[in-house]
């Protein structure tokens, strides 16, 4: 596959803040508005699981900490 | 400057990619015959490359890719269903935040990582849209009925479209949790078979039967006087559970479920196992006798109301349950349309290729084109590199060339049984004559032998027949609707009263074959083999089944061919125009 | 390092063998990993270049494929037929293990690094089954069965050293290569460990945030009803409807 058009850090994290908004947005729209808090909560605890994910050995440590 | 839209299925079962320029497919393949890891669902980025080789282009040639279905409202479902059943789908809960919130959910970025694609050229369709563009667009018809049934995509569970020209209407909708696909795949859990995997296993146990449990089974699914059903989601546990899907409410109604590996013998092969084990056999039968009758009357009384609500002559099918072949046998029988396609890759995989031409076709305004005639679309070998890969590993070629059907023909009328390679891969889990172990239909003693020598399977599963075109009607009796669906194996036949004594290894217990009708046009090679096969034997037909070992994808190249062969009890393998023979 | 990992063994061999249910889970994760080793082993000989090695990883293949029905088979015999058939048949089990799941070993590592770890990877297979047998662990006819695979595992480190010695005359850096794979293999190890601490913790985590989040919403949440309805009409725009992911 074509290295040139992989996305930077920098633009993977953008778009990940598109697909937030844009799922906030779609929830806000229809009839389950009220999933939307619930919702916020959870994008909040992605960027810890994203975290995790990309930097796995760092489990224990922040685990014994949290 | 043509125009390419790579459409890619993936993260749940089946990921694949289906490559189409203008219109046309170029290759569509499943990622499980790269990575050889069964049901592969991770992002399909093997199969994409080699798609885009095949074509001669990069990923930056790639005008739109195509995800088959909307993360968003998926994630909708997931999180509305957790709630709705709060408290308790606790214990599904984390695992489900976990797979969407640490990846699932950031599938754009993912993809443009992954393919190489920039995001502005990512689209996505949706699940059951895709099902029926893939059904539809690939049907010889200018306007259809179109019914998708599956365990469940975003919300659908089972869906109905109009489809006219280029366009696809969606008509409505049964919805989660109200599932036909997780109804059976709850019974196949309950009969002790791996979900996903085992219900090809129920339609084979389900012939053993007679579906005496209707009184106890008809309440949980309910066909409803407007053309629908609903399940009784009190008794099953798929839209709470982490990983049940039905539990002691089921079995409260059924009995105790069959644990899994236990010894299959029904009253058919009574003489084996003590008079419990049989009785407990014949009620598992009897369970998937019952289930089997409930879909095939579901799937008719929903096209019923397809007829009733869209009209026309013609019906398209996809999604998992139309994999369901006996299923689609009752309805080319006895349904209200005089024609019936399935698309041969009617689970996830084929949703890779729907999306594609759902943008080509509805998005973008272009025209149809022709139908799918042929399902080898898939991956193939330069005949040079298998010769090289045969004498490396030992397998002494001897080159056929263009006389390896009629050699094939003559291993099978003697007795052999054969690993078929030629050309390329078929698209969909049906072996078609290009990835097929191929065996002499006639004795019963055959079926037993392959199961036992060759595939390891349960030894009540049954084995396919091909049969030449010419030649069908002398065997089987196949509705005349059903004429499309037989092309890919995807509909039952009833063996004929005065051929049985001469198929005795690819007629099932109930006097049934899911038979595979082959025409020169589609198949030269593999009609020929057949014919041949019949000039020497008086039977234009032959035992077909999946050129692969219990537990791992089809074979694709030579490597996977030759591991598969030297495992197992096959005589001869061929491979385009090359003969390995297993020394004596 | 080769002392702390036979103390290592030594140790993790008792708790291995002696508690019960564990041999025939023991048992089933060497016949995952036998396959996972064939598959690999079919790969090489896929992506391999040298044509005098095809055969050799063909048949190392087909050896790894045999053990894993032999310990199959052995855990079939504490009549645990279920958890034979997943090791053998279940892909799933293989990548949660994280024995196969993206590039091949011979894509990460190449044709030199490759026959390093195909080394690396038989000689303590080997340390370790006879470190069992040494122990007298577990019992007879499980004895047996790691002597059968033995004979095999010896061979493939005859092999494969064989290789690994052409490459040193070659220039390669082998004992380099051999040390960085070790430390490589502690640290895959490690990274397991902590996986599970995540998903362990995150589990405790995501299930509190479960109980005290989510409990309101409920009044909110209904299962839908079955039967038809109908379907939302598609917006006009379709490529506006098909960039949306939702």
């Amino acid at each position: 596959m074509s290295e040139s058009s992989t996305p930077s850090a920098t633009e993977t994290w953008l778009l990940r803040f598109g697909t937030a908004g844009a799922l906030v947005a779609m929830l806000g729209r229809g009839k389950r508005w009220w999933m939307v808090p619930l919702v916020l909560v959870l994008l909040l605890v992605s960027v810890g699981l994203l975290f995790l994910t990309n930097l796995p050995y760092l489990a224990p440590f922040i685990y014994m900490v949290f | 400057m043509p125009t390419y839209v790579l459409g890619v299925s993936a993260l749940y079962h089946d990921a694949a990619v289906a490559l189409v320029c203008d219109g046309v497919v170029v290759a569509a393949v499943q990622e499980e015959r790269f990575s050889r890891l069964k049901h592969d669902a991770s992002l399909p980025v093997r199969s994409a490359k080699w798609c885009l080789d095949r074509a001669g282009i990069t990923a930056d040639q790639v005008d739109w890719l195509v995800f088959y279905e909307k993360p968003l409202r998926k994630f909708e479902r997931i999180l509305t269903n957790a709630v709705a059943t709060f408290p308790r789908s606790s214990g599904a809960f984390p695992r489900q935040m976990r797979a969407w919130l640490g990846d699932k959910l950031w599938l754009r970025g993912n993809l443009c990582a992954a393919f190489g694609v920039r995001p502005e050229r990512v689209l996505f369709s949706e699940h059951h849209l895709s099902h029926a563009a893939s059904a539809f667009y690939c049907s010889p018809h200018a306007e259809a009925a179109i019914l998708c049934l599956d365990g469940v995509g975003e919300w659908a569970t089972t869906s109905l479209w109009r489809g006219r020209g280029s366009e696809i209407e969606p008509v409505a909708e049964v919805r989660w949790p109200h599932s036909l696909g997780l109804y059976y795949s709850a019974i196949t859990a309950h009969l002790g078979f791996a979900v996903n995997e085992g219900e090809f296993k129920v339609m084979g146990m389900a012939a053993y039967g007679v579906p005496r449990f209707r009184a106890e089974m008809d309440p949980l699914l309910h066909l409803e006087p407007g053309g629908g059903f609903s399940i009784d989601m009190d008794k099953f546990s798929w839209h709470w559970h982490a990983s049940e899907a039905a539990g002691a409410k089921l079995q409260a109604i059924l009995g105790p479920s069959r644990f899994p590996g236990t010894p299959f013998t029904p009253t058919a092969a009574a003489g084996e196992g003590s008079p419990r084990e049989v009785e407990e056999c014949q009620r598992y039968a009897d369970i998937a006798a019952t289930a089997q009758a409930q879909i095939e009357e579901a799937v008719l009384h929903l096209a019923r109301h397809a007829k009733s609500t869209v009209g026309g002559d013609a019906i398209c099918l996809a999604g998992g349950v139309a994999l369901n072949s006996v299923a689609n046998h009752r309805l080319a029988s006895e349904g209200p349309f005089a024609s019936v396609w399935v698309q041969p890759a009617a689970g996830d995989a084929g949703g890779a290729l729907g999306a594609a031409l759902w943008v080509w076709h509805s998005v973008l305004g272009n025209p149809r084109g022709a139908a799918m005639r042929r399902a080898d679309i898939g991956r193939d070998t330069p005949i040079a590199r298998s010769r090289e890969i045969l004498e490396d590993l030992g397998g002494r070629p001897e080159d056929v060339g263009e006389s390896a059907p009629e050699r094939a023909a003559e291993d099978l009328a003697a007795g052999r049984v054969i690993g078929w390679m030629n050309g390329r891969c078929e698209w969909g889990p049906r072996a078609l004559g290009h990835r097929s172990i191929l065996a002499d239909p006639r004795e019963a003693a055959t079926r037993d032998l392959v199961n036992q020598r060759i595939k390891y399977r349960e030894p009540f599963r049954p084995f396919a027949p091909s049969v030449v075109a010419e030649a069908a009607d002398r065997y089987f009796d196949i509705p005349a609707a059903a004429a499309a669906p037989v092309r890919f194996m995807l509909a039952t036949a009833v063996v004929r009263d005065e051929a049985k004594a001469q198929l005795g290894a690819v007629t099932h217990v109930d006097g049934s074959a899911r038979v595979q009708v082959v025409d020169a046009d589609s198949s030269p090679e593999y009609h020929r083999l057949i014919t041949r096969f019949g000039e020497l034997t008086g039977v234009p037909v032959v035992l077909n089944t999946s050129f692969n070992l219990k537990g791992e994808p089809v074979v694709s190249t030579p490597v996977d061919a030759m591991a598969s062969f030297t495992r197992s009890g096959l005589d001869v393998l061929y491979i385009d125009g090359l003969r390995v023979e297993r020394p004596k | 390092m080769g002392v702390f990992r036979r103390a290592w063994l030594t140790v993790a061999s008792e708790f291995s063998w002696r508690v019960p249910g564990r041999p025939q889970r023991l048992l089933a994760a060497f016949s995952l990993a036998e396959r996972g080793s064939m598959m690999d082993m079919l790969a090489a000989v896929e992506a391999t270049t040298r044509r005098d090695m095809r055969r050799k990883y063909f048949i190392h293949a087909l050896d790894e494929g045999r053990h894993a029905r032999i310990f199959a088979d052995r855990v079939r015999d504490f009549g645990q037929t279920g958890r034979a058939d997943a090791a053998l048949e279940d892909s799933g089990q293989l990548v949660e293990a994280g024995i196969v799941g993206g590039k091949t070993l011979f894509e990460r590592f190449g044709e030199a690094k490759f026959l390093a770890f195909v080394y690396v990877a038989e000689a303590d297979a080997v340390e370790q089954f006879n470190v069992y047998l040494e122990r007298g662990l577990p019992d007879p006819a499980t004895q047996a069965t790691l002597r059968t695979i033995l004979k095999d595992e010896v061979f493939h480190v005859a092999y494969s050293r064989a290789e690994v010695e052409k490459l040193r005359k070659e220039g390669h850096a082998v004992d380099k290569m051999c040390r960085d794979l070790r430390m490589a293999r502690v640290w895959e190890r490690y990274l397991r460990f902590s996986r599970d601490v995540g998903t362990f913790v995150s589990g405790i985590w995501l299930t509190i945030l479960y109980f005290v989040v989510l409990a309101p919403f409920r009044l909110f949440a209904r299962t839908e009803g079955g039967g038809w309805q109908p379907a939302s009409a598609p917006r006009a725009d379709r490529l506006a409807a098909a960039r949306a992911e939702g």
